[in-house]
């Protein structure tokens, strides 16, 4: 088999189980078979991740390259969309509006292979691609309860958003091939090695446009306004896709596509990100502190943290790029966690999820196995110890401080203190006494695979909490690709480190 | 040459400004289709002839005329006739008209001279474009056949709605 074709093992397994699973629906309508062959496609597509790691990068056309780095966030994203299979089944069962719900899988199927093609791109036009593969599938996964007006809004709202900013995206990509001729990241960072782009107005507006983009995508502050409507509307176990998979991805791109450009060469660039990673932080967790809604204050956390890891695209460093996987690793293992309990507590046939955070009160006495999952999963996201989320913190942290990016950082421990006050408000919500009702309400079945399945990520969480040197030795690995082309900018730039404290450095391009 | 391009498309910014301007949803529709073949010429002014083919084909054929004929007939009732009766004042499609009536002029004055595209730009071919296709951009046309099968999935659940209630 050639290396090329191996390569692309994990991306074939995905694409055949989406095809044999439309075909099966246009035969025979049966969840279960269903769910089961999409589970053991999307275990063949992960076993081949493990399998064809490459030793070296392998070239899929000049648009695609599957390198270490693809392959470990390949493996994460797989991982994290199983989870979201087996909390649906019994999601699915329980919806039951008499719609099909066999499309469901296949759309998870496409948005993870969207998703899949995000990670391996090296050119703006697979970028793209793989983008709106994952947004359009989304849509539809988003209003899949069609029946519910609120699941209806939040797909419309998807649909618009996901429209502009995807053209914004395209007009900053045009504009740079308008410029310098090539989409290929690697030929523009080749381009800009030799001739860098001073003052040219294009390739500034280019930049503005794509950050837009990515902005809308990771939802940033400013462009996070959609984000707590869509992860209230959509249901459980979709939000907690959105809140992963396509978080995880379009940020993996946005590391990859920073080393191979070299953007640490632009002081404007690092200007506007720290910006938007100081509001990001700083508003996430403020606006969090508002929320009775559960789903609302993670969908506000979820923005709150996408600005701490953006202080370690920031600092670049090789360290920095190993805190910023391993922040997006502790990230996928939380948010699904958190969105499993949800999913796990909600009763789908009454038209909205167990998302009050009024309905969360007593849970410790009633369903002490839920809460206590949820509690370990809460302080995770607060950042304490002995959990993933507080080794993730710590190097996030540790990172920013060795290229001294103080005011980011600044913003980091205030977005920290502030995210503790409304974690621990769930948490005594849970703990306080049970509301004595006449008729308490119908417990939910809990389905015994999504038990496990949280088990399985408190059990994780803990684990690589304490001992996470198996998970930073394999982070390293993936990342030593993407740390060797930064390499070259961090050698020109050792004589810059310290002009401008607090803010990024100035590389040696600067005027 | 040049006058062709900027002729076509500042009928394209015209056309697009008035089109989402339009209260009217079958109004906007016929700019938004004056707006299209507009920039179906500017590509072919840039020597992109075969783009701008697939331009009038895809888009101002088969995208907008489906969508007129949806517009129309979604609102079938008793005040519809009426209705469309008044759509077709003059008023309406003077506007449009007048515009696609300059468009093919400047198409018929462009064949009269006989010149394609701006003589400096190579002009590209439909071969160029198959090469292209299903050379480096082959995994991308097979992402986006993926793609399309998402937003048919997609479509298809959210129309079940309609279908179980009509």
């Amino acid at each position: 088999m050639s290396p090329e074709l191996f390569a692309a093992l994990p991306f074939l397994a995905l694409s055949v189980t989406a095809v044999a699973v439309m075909l099966l629906i246009a035969v025979r309508r049966d969840h279960r078979l269903i769910a089961a062959i999409t589970l053991a496609g999307l275990l063949l597509a992960l076993i081949a991740t493990g399998a064809t790691a490459p030793p070296a990068p392998v070239t899929l056309t000049p648009m695609f390259q599957v390198d270490g780095f693809t392959s470990f966030f390949l493996a994460l994203i797989i991982a994290v969309c199983i989870a979201v299979v087996l909390l649906s089944y019994t999601y699915l069962n329980q919806m039951d509006d008499g719609g099909p719900v066999e499309e469901y899988y296949l759309l998870l199927l496409l948005a993870t292979l969207g998703a899949a093609a995000l990670l391996a791109s090296m050119h703006f036009a697979s970028f793209f691609l793989g983008l709106e593969t994952l947004s359009i599938a989304l849509i539809g996964l988003i209003a899949y309860p069609v029946k519910r007006a609120r699941a209806i809004e939040a797909g419309l709202k998807y649909l618009v958003l996901a429209g502009v900013s995807s053209a914004f995206l395209l007009f900053g990509i045009a504009l740079i091939y308008l410029d310098f001729g090539t989409m290929s990241f690697t030929a523009l960072g080749r381009i800009w090695d030799t001739n860098p782009p001073h003052g040219d107005i294009y390739a500034l507006a280019g930049f503005a446009m794509l950050l837009t983009g990515i902005g809308f995508k990771l939802s940033l502050v400013p462009f996070h306004m959609w984000a707590p409507d869509i992860y209230e509307g959509a249901p459980a176990p979709v939000t907690g896709y959105v809140a992963v998979v396509s978080k995880v991805a379009v940020f993996a791109l946005l590391l990859r596509y920073f080393a191979l450009i070299g953007g640490y060469r632009f002081p404007s660039l690092l200007w506007a990100i720290s910006l938007l990673a100081i509001l990001s932080m700083l508003a996430g967790n403020l606006l969090a502190l508002l929320q009775d809604n559960i789903k609302r204050i993670f969908a506000y956390s979820s923005i709150a943290h996408f600005g701490y890891v953006l202080v370690a695209l920031l600092a670049g460093t090789p360290i920095a790029l190993q805190a910023a996987s391993y922040y997006l690793t502790a990230y996928a293992v939380t948010t699904i966690g958190a969105f499993g309990v949800i999913t796990l507590l909600s009763r789908p046939g009454i038209g909205h999820d167990a998302d009050r955070l009024e309905s969360y009160r007593g849970l410790m006495w009633s369903h002490p196995w839920l809460a206590g999952a949820l509690t370990v999963l809460l302080l995770s996201l607060a950042g304490l110890p002995p959990t993933m989320g507080f080794v993730a913190e710590i190097y996030v942290i540790a990172s920013g401080v060795g290229m001294q990016l103080l005011l980011p950082l600044a913003a980091l421990i205030a977005g920290s203190v502030i995210g503790l006050y409304y974690y621990l408000r769930i948490l005594a919500v849970l703990l306080s006494p049970a509301p004595s009702l006449a008729s308490p309400p119908a417990t939910p079945k809990t389905s015994p695979t999504g038990g496990a399945m949280l088990g399985v990520l408190v059990i994780l969480l803990f684990a690589l909490g304490i001992y996470p040197a198996p998970l930073i030795s394999a982070i390293q690995h993936a990342t030593a690709g993407l740390a060797r082309s930064r390499a070259i900018y961090l050698a020109e730039d050792n004589t810059a480190v310290t002009q401008s404290p607090g803010m990024p450095r100035s590389p040696g391009y600067d005027q | 040459m040049n006058d062709a391009f900027y002729v076509a498309s500042g009928i394209a910014v015209l056309s697009t400004a008035l089109a989402i301007t339009r209260a009217n949803g079958v109004h906007a529709l016929l700019y938004l289709v004056i707006s299209l073949l507009a920039v179906a010429l500017v590509f072919y002014t840039l020597g992109a002839a075969f783009a701008a083919a697939l331009e009038v084909i895809v888009y101002a054929g088969a995208i907008i005329v489906l969508m007129v004929f949806l517009v129309m007939m979604l609102n079938l009732g008793g005040a519809a006739a009426a209705r469309e009766t008044q759509w077709m004042k003059p008023r309406v499609w003077i506007g449009p008209a007048i515009l696609g009536i300059v468009l093919e002029a400047e198409i018929v004055s462009i064949l009269a001279r006989g010149d394609a595209g701006v003589p400096s730009l190579a002009v590209i071919l439909p071969r160029d474009v198959g090469i292209a296709m299903f050379g480096p951009y082959l995994l991308c046309v097979e992402l986006a056949s993926m793609l399309l099968l998402a937003a048919l999935a997609g479509a298809y659940r959210l129309a079940y709605l309609e279908r179980a209630e009509g």
